[in-house]
């Protein structure tokens, strides 16, 4: 009962307490500043951390979601043929499960939809997943545009997917589709026009079109459309079963389905938008539909849908509720929704659906990779927030330490232990609070603008949408964790006062305790190595030191690599802070016979020894050289993104067009684009070119080199980097090639022996600048032209090589067949007549295609790993377009080859040791090569009477040697390290004026000037959508699109610029406030030393000289140190950036040759230690005249 | 020989707070100190001795009235002006001591010097003298942790003395110090004050009378006046003024 009596007496007492405690922590601000920014600190950086971790999971999911508008596809449980119960073909009753299931928190959207029928099994990979079809198009009229021609199969979408239906197909909506959710996952797609609105979707019967679609059909927004005939299913049967009644065609299906279908048509429509289309993600709904309004459809025809079972709901989710804090959460959340949306009846009619999930798929893939990022991330925000505790712990080391003395006479007037403790430990609770309240909310504030990051300090709002808010226990838990070890170690520190002797506590010479310097110097020790280590490894080895470094062993290495930064970094601080607490004796000696400190010099604290001071340079030496480190590895990795975008486009936009075009071809196809999206500009404003390539071999010779030809304008268009050509000058490498320079790959530079020193060799990345080496090292280069030159006795004409393949005759002839991406693994082929057939993106592993005919056979991209091509005749190259390899990145490894013939150039293929080569040979490094070396049995076959005769012109040209690349912009650098870098003049003397002057090249690069910059790049996004819309191009990259990808994946990996810009603005923060706090702490201790020297007769000038050069001497040795020690660490984490690096790649992630150069970005460094060095003159000047006119009689007299 | 007179202090006023709540502390004080003489300034807690002594060093402005200082001439001047009073005119020592914890005791004396503007050659000689005169030749380079209150007192002492100032102002330079020491140091100031060559005057504030009693005159403060201003009048055994 007492015990309760005095608990709410207490209770009673605590808002006085508090306003008491308060008043207090207002008297003594600079104690209480420290305290404050400590907790501010720790709060704001934890905060936003686990904000950041929770935003970045959400971002996660939306990219991967964004891809897709749909979370889940809701049909009618029962099939419409069955005649079950639990069904219904009214429309309208059928659309109002939306209204029950809107009323659920978890759905965002719902729309009634005319498409796909209806699944009623789980899994893609089940057969009867691939039975429901979605509606086709067959035909459309408009009287504008041209529809005629165009095509209405989608042959991609039976390469994304299970291999359902090859045709454009429709989506016919209901107004759900038009507004809320659905509205804004769809409106992101749109390039032209608009997304419908509810009104004009009914209005107009408003249709949205595909833009590849709308570009082959010059289709523009208001656009009429007449008529759209439109195929629904009416019957589907699995194979071998057969359809009886169909008054419909009848179709058949990779998925072994027979299909009856038949045809409606709606009429009176307008386009009145274009929307790029989805990348193929999830195959549930199909691609890339034409959208039309369901007001175009007459009652009648939807309840011929609905009876087929075409209706459905489209369902989107509230994503913001997707649990974040980890995939196979979010995976369960939607499986639970899927289970509590299925579980239940709709409608009076008590209607069962059954609910196909769409996202959920998509998420699980996630699981391995968000988890390894954040690892990363977390690790990386190691620093900071031992940075901000440091703050928090040091600033109450200092302003505990100057209440010592008022604890200790406090004791003698008898105030009892506890109540003292208790006096302290309130204090601190109520700055700690407002400490946390302050960062917390700045933290709720930033954490989306860091998550919004694309680059060090560049940031691009609207990508995601995101709302990091933490759970209750996490803001609980941050709260008890920086306002909990405020008070713990108040706390420990006030017990450890009142546990003093109270004579030693108002003595004012205090024992310090030791520090563990062999520590501080260990840490220094294993940080050192981790530089150096990191250092040897960027550089590929430094003189007798090999590229693995000095650590061999692979587990030892990695785990220096990674943790040796963040030793080197407190080592360092540690340790080099003795050597900044030492600035006043280094000024001394610098400055102490010169007038500036001649009659003040004695007075300078030599001795460093006061731990205020130390204390002042450690955290200096900590802040700014995290500041060094976040903009370093900022910068260098904003840089490294650009570079990665560069080598990857080569250009503004890289072309890759089916047929070779010329110069002039590809700029009128430009112009065309250009016209598409209302460009004014004409398209001469491109600049382009193109790299041909050839084989060349050296004179005398056997081996073929694969030859890159660099016209004379390529540094106008391509997007060179220094990294990418030897000797690091482009202008250098640019001259030296256009006369008569020659550049290798590492691989080749050994097989020519060139004279790079051996590790030069053996080291990755562009070598050392060879062309003025004093033995010059040429090559002579020899290119064969071959022609096939037929002869009897009277006249000599040229043979076309497909006449003479035209001679080889087979039975089984599966000539001019399209079989691309089928699949033909261990299929027997053998003496196959395959001439002209496309096999491109075939599976033709372990096939048996001995003795086939492949002539002109398109086997690009094909899988021949382990087939038998022995005795194949082979006409892989184009006669028309010599460049054209018909067997372009085919994969042969482990292929048999022997006694295969033909003309071709097996380079560009991917090949094993296990290859076994025309010759009968195991593939060596250089590769395999093919011969026009006929058999004497199919020589004797092609009949008697013909001859003929290969024609060869040998052309050559000397080339000069002029160092190792490593990769031009655009293309394969895989293949760089195979190939020769040759210029224009060399190549016309090697193919000829002729051949030169009718350049047509499939690969074309553009660089588009100020054009590609305008509207943050979306005018180039627009132009390769255009691009892409014309029939002979294969596929178009643009910079801008491949920078965005590269910012959120690439050289900082996906979400770590955010990370560490905000590292950079809290570590300058810090190093500001910390400087500011540190230094009032300081001053005011030093108040009554100013007060004895200007009794001992010191001037005010005088006072202010010492006091100035004291403190800045210390502030700027510290700085000087932080920056170095900031280096250092840069240089140390690009080790720990190779070891992730090399884990995300382990993970699918992707190599790139660029290396991490850091970048110093000197001028924010100067600006961020500049503004510090302000702030501290400012303190100086402040507090330095508070000291002068502080009554000194009184200062001197006590305290 | 008539004794010069040194310090001349006329109608010195100080008070303290303002409107209902001021307090005059100095009232009007006059009194002389003449070279050569060790003055003992008393009174009750609160009389303005430290007041009186503070505005004397220059360490304090006084509200009215004028000091002499040989040849200077202040009183209501801020600290900040009377820079040269504090290098040149009076030397301090404190019941503190108020000695550079980091600094040597050659460092602690030479550092006033150099501020006065001396060579540092020259300050560490006379630094030097300083602290043998102190009797302390052989700490010189001891910090002042390493030394006893009563040598860092002799410390302080030196400090004072270098530079050829006239007078030493010592606030409670015994308080801190035990019998014995506090008898050495009175034993220094008397020694200082009459030496035959430029004796020193020193105008030491205690509350110890017997301390007092050894100074060659006493000074009573009493209600913002200087109440008796010899010894025999100060503790009212009677007699003439000098």
């Amino acid at each position: 009962m007492k015990r309760l009596r005095e608990l709410w007496s207490k209770i009673e007492r605590s808002p006085d307490s508090m306003r008491l405690a308060g008043l207090s922590a207002w008297r003594g601000k600079e104690r209480g500043l420290a305290v404050f920014a400590g907790v501010f600190l720790a709060t704001l950086v934890i905060t936003t951390v686990f904000a950041y971790g929770i935003g970045l999971s959400q971002i996660f999911f939306q990219t991967s979601l964004e891809n897709d508008p749909y979370d889940a596809k809701i049909d009618l449980d029962a099939e419409p043929w069955e005649n079950n119960s639990g069904r219904t073909n009214d429309t309208v009753l059928f659309s109002s499960i939306c209204d029950e299931l809107m009323s659920m928190d978890e759905v965002a959207d719902c729309a009634m939809i005319y498409g796909r029928q209806g699944i009623r099994t789980t899994g893609f990979f089940d057969r009867e997943f691939g039975r429901a079809q979605p509606l086709n198009i067959e035909s459309l009229v408009s009287p504008e545009g041209n529809w005629e021609n165009v095509s209405l199969s989608y042959p991609e979408a039976l390469e994304s997917g299970p291999p359902i239906n090859g045709d454009r197909i429709v989506r016919i909506a209901g107004a759900g589709l038009y507004d809320g959710e659905f509205r804004e996952r769809h409106e992101e797609q749109i390039l032209y026009g608009s997304w419908p609105t509810p009104e004009n979707a009914v209005e107009l019967n408003a249709v949205v079109l595909p833009s590849q679609l709308a570009n082959q059909a010059g289709a523009r927004v208001n656009h009429t459309i007449d008529e759209i005939t439109i195929s629904y299913v009416t019957e589907s049967i699995a194979l071998p079963g057969e359809i009886e009644d169909c008054s419909g065609t009848i179709q058949a299906s990779a998925m072994e389905y027979l299909y009856c279908r038949e045809e409606m048509t709606i009429r009176n429509m307008t386009v009145v938008g274009i929307y790029e289309e989805w990348i193929p993600g999830n195959p549930t709904l199909l691609f890339n539909p034409i959208f039309i309004s369901d007001s175009a459809l007459t009652d009648s025809q939807k309840v011929i849908l609905m009876d087929n079972d075409h209706g459905y709901l489209g369902i989107a989710v509230d994503r913001s509720q997707l649990p974040t804090s980890s995939t196979s959460e979010a995976a369960d959340w939607l499986t639970d929704l899927g289970e509590k949306i299925s579980d239940k009846n709709y409608t009076s009619e008590e209607l069962e659906v059954v609910y196909t999930d769409i996202s959920g798929g998509s998420i699980i893939f996630l699981n391995i990779f968000l988890g390894l990022i954040q690892v990363f991330d977390y690790i990386i925000m190691i620093p900071i927030v031992i940075l901000s505790i440091s703050v928090l712990i040091y600033g109450l080391i200092l302003s505990l330490e100057q209440r010592r003395r008022e604890v200790s006479i406090n004791r003698v007037m008898g105030a009892t232990a506890l109540g003292l403790q208790r006096m302290v430990l309130l204090e601190i609770f109520v700055i700690s609070l407002a400490g946390w309240f302050a960062g917390y909310f700045l933290a709720m504030w930033l954490t989306p603008l860091v998550l919004d990051a694309v680059g060090f300090m560049s940031f691009r709002t609207g990508d995601f949408e995101v709302d990091p808010s933490l759970s209750l226990t996490m803001v609980l838990s941050v709260a008890m964790l920086t306002i909990g070890l405020a008070l713990l170690f108040g706390r420990s520190r006030t017990k450890e006062y009142l546990d003093l002797e109270i004579e030693e506590g108002v003595r004012k010479v205090v024992k310090e305790r030791e520090p563990r310097r062999w520590l501080h110097w260990l840490m220094l020790g294993i940080g050192i190595l981790a530089m150096i280590e990191s250092w040897i490894e960027d550089e590929e080895g430094l003189g007798p030191i090999g590229p693995d470094g000095l650590l061999e062993n692979f587990f030892i290495d990695g785990m220096v690599l990674v943790f040796g930064p963040f030793l080197l970094w407190i080592g360092g601080a540690l340790v080099l802070a003795r050597v900044g607490a030492s600035g006043p004796r280094i000024m001394r000696t610098l400055l102490g016979r010169t007038p500036l400190l001649k009659d003040v010099r004695r007075g300078l604290s030599t001795s460093g020894s006061s731990e205020a001071i130390y204390r002042l340079a450690v955290i200096m030496l900590l802040t700014l050289s995290i500041v060094t480190l976040a903009a370093v590895q900022g910068f260098t990795g904003t840089l490294v993104d650009e570079r990665t975008s560069s080598l990857q486009t080569g250009s503004d936009i890289q072309v890759q067009f089916n047929v070779p075009l010329t110069e002039n071809e590809t700029r009128d196809a430009l112009a065309t684009a250009f016209t598409t999206v209302g460009l004014s500009e004409s398209a001469d404003v491109a600049m382009l070119t193109t790299v041909p390539l050839l084989l060349t071999n050296e004179q005398g010779e056997d081996t073929n080199y694969l030859t890159w030809v660099l016209m004379e304008n390529n540094d106008e268009v391509l997007m060179w980097d220094s990294q990418a050509v030897p000797g690091n000058d482009l202008q250098q490498f640019q001259d030296a090639i256009s006369s008569g320079y020659f550049t290798s790959g590492r691989d080749v530079s050994r097989d020519i022996d060139a004279p790079d020193s051996k590790e030069n060799r053996e080291r990755s990345g562009s070598g050392e600048w060879q062309g003025d080496a004093e033995e010059e090292f040429a090559l002579t280069l020899e290119y064969n032209e071959i022609n096939i030159v037929m002869s009897n006795d009277t006249e000599e004409e040229e043979l076309d090589p497909m006449l003479l393949f035209s001679l080889l005759e087979s039975d089984n002839n599966m000539s001019h067949m399209d079989f691309s991406n089928d699949d033909f693994s261990g299929r027997d082929l053998g003496m196959f007549n395959l001439t002209m057939a496309n096999f491109s993106g075939a599976d033709l592993s372990g096939a048996n295609l001995s003795g086939a005919v492949l002539v002109l056979t398109d086997l690009r991209g094909a899988n021949l790993s382990g087939a038998n091509l022995s005795g194949a005749a082979i006409l892989a190259m184009n006669p028309e377009n010599p460049m054209e390899n018909f067997m372009q990145g085919a994969n042969l490894t482990g292929a048999n080859l022997t006694g295969a013939w033909g003309i071709g150039n097996l380079f560009p293929t991917i090949q094993s040791n296990e290859t076994i080569c025309p010759s009968g040979e195991p593939a060596n490094e250089s590769g395999c090569s093919l011969e026009l070396d006929i058999p004497l049995e199919i020589a004797m076959q092609m009949g008697s009477g013909m001859q003929f005769e290969l024609d060869i012109v040998t052309r050559n040209a000397t080339v000069k040697y002029a160092g190792i690349h490593t990769w031009v912009p655009g293309l394969s650098s895989a293949e760089a390290t195979q190939a020769l870098i040759i210029g224009e003049a060399t190549w016309r003397q090697l193919v000829g004026e002729e051949a030169a002057t009718s350049l047509n090249q499939t690969k074309w690069f553009i660089n588009l000037g100020s054009l590609a910059d305008e509207n943050d790049g979306n005018t180039l996004r627009l132009i390769r959508a255009a691009l892409e819309a014309d029939t002979r191009v294969s596929s178009v990259i643009d910079w801008s699109s491949t920078h965005r990808d590269v910012e959120r994946n690439g050289g900082l990996i996906f979400g770590t610029p955010g990370l560490l810009s905000l590292q950079f603005v809290v570590a300058s923060l810090a190093s500001i406030a910390s400087a500011f706090v540190f230094l009032s702490l300081v001053l005011s201790q030093k108040k009554k030393d100013l007060a004895i020297l200007q009794a001992i007769g010191a001037s005010p000038n005088q006072v202010i000289r010492l006091t100035l050069f004291e403190i800045l001497s210390i502030v700027l040795v510290s700085m000087v140190l932080g920056v170095i020690l900031g280096v250092g660490i840069s240089r140390a984490f690009n080790g720990f950036f190779a070891v992730f690096g090399f884990i995300f790649q382990i993970f699918g992630g992707t190599n790139t040759p660029i290396n991490r150069d850091l970048i110093w970005p000197w001028w924010e460094l100067l600006l961020i230690n500049g503004t510090v060095m302000l702030v501290v003159v400012v303190a100086l000047f402040f507090t330095t005249r508070r000291a002068l006119k502080a009554d000194l009689s009184m200062v001197l007299k006590g305290e | 020989m008539p004794a010069q007179t040194l310090l001349e202090v006329n109608q010195l006023q100080r008070g303290f707070g303002s409107g209902t709540e001021r307090l005059e502390v100095l009232n009007g004080i006059d009194m002389k100190i003449v070279q050569g003489e060790l003055v003992a300034l008393m009174g009750p807690s609160g009389c303005g001795k430290s007041t009186l002594l503070n505005i004397i060093g220059g360490l304090l402005e006084g509200d009215s009235g004028e000091i002499r200082l040989g040849e200077m001439s202040f009183g209501t001047e801020k600290p900040a002006q009377l820079v040269q009073l504090r290098r040149e005119g009076v030397g301090w020592i404190f019941q503190d001591f108020h000695l550079m914890s980091h600094l040597t005791a050659l460092d602690n004396v030479a550092l006033a010097l150099e501020l006065a503007g001396l060579e540092a050659t020259e300050a560490e000689k006379q630094a030097t003298e300083a602290l043998e005169r102190v009797g302390l030749g052989d700490r010189m380079d001891h910090i002042p942790d390493q030394l006893s209150g009563g040598q860092q007192q002799r410390v302080a002492i030196a400090r004072a003395i270098a530079g050829n100032r006239k007078i030493l102002l010592a606030d409670e330079p015994t308080g801190n110090l035990d019998i014995a020491t506090g008898e050495d140091i009175l034993q220094l100031f008397k020694e200082l004050c009459h030496r035959e060559e430029d004796p020193l005057s020193i105008l030491m504030v205690t509350h110890d009378p017997n301390l007092a009693s050894q100074a060659d005159r006493m000074l009573l403060l009493k209600d913002g006046t200087v109440a008796a201003s010899d010894i025999r009048s100060a503790w009212g055994i009677g007699g003439e003024e000098e």
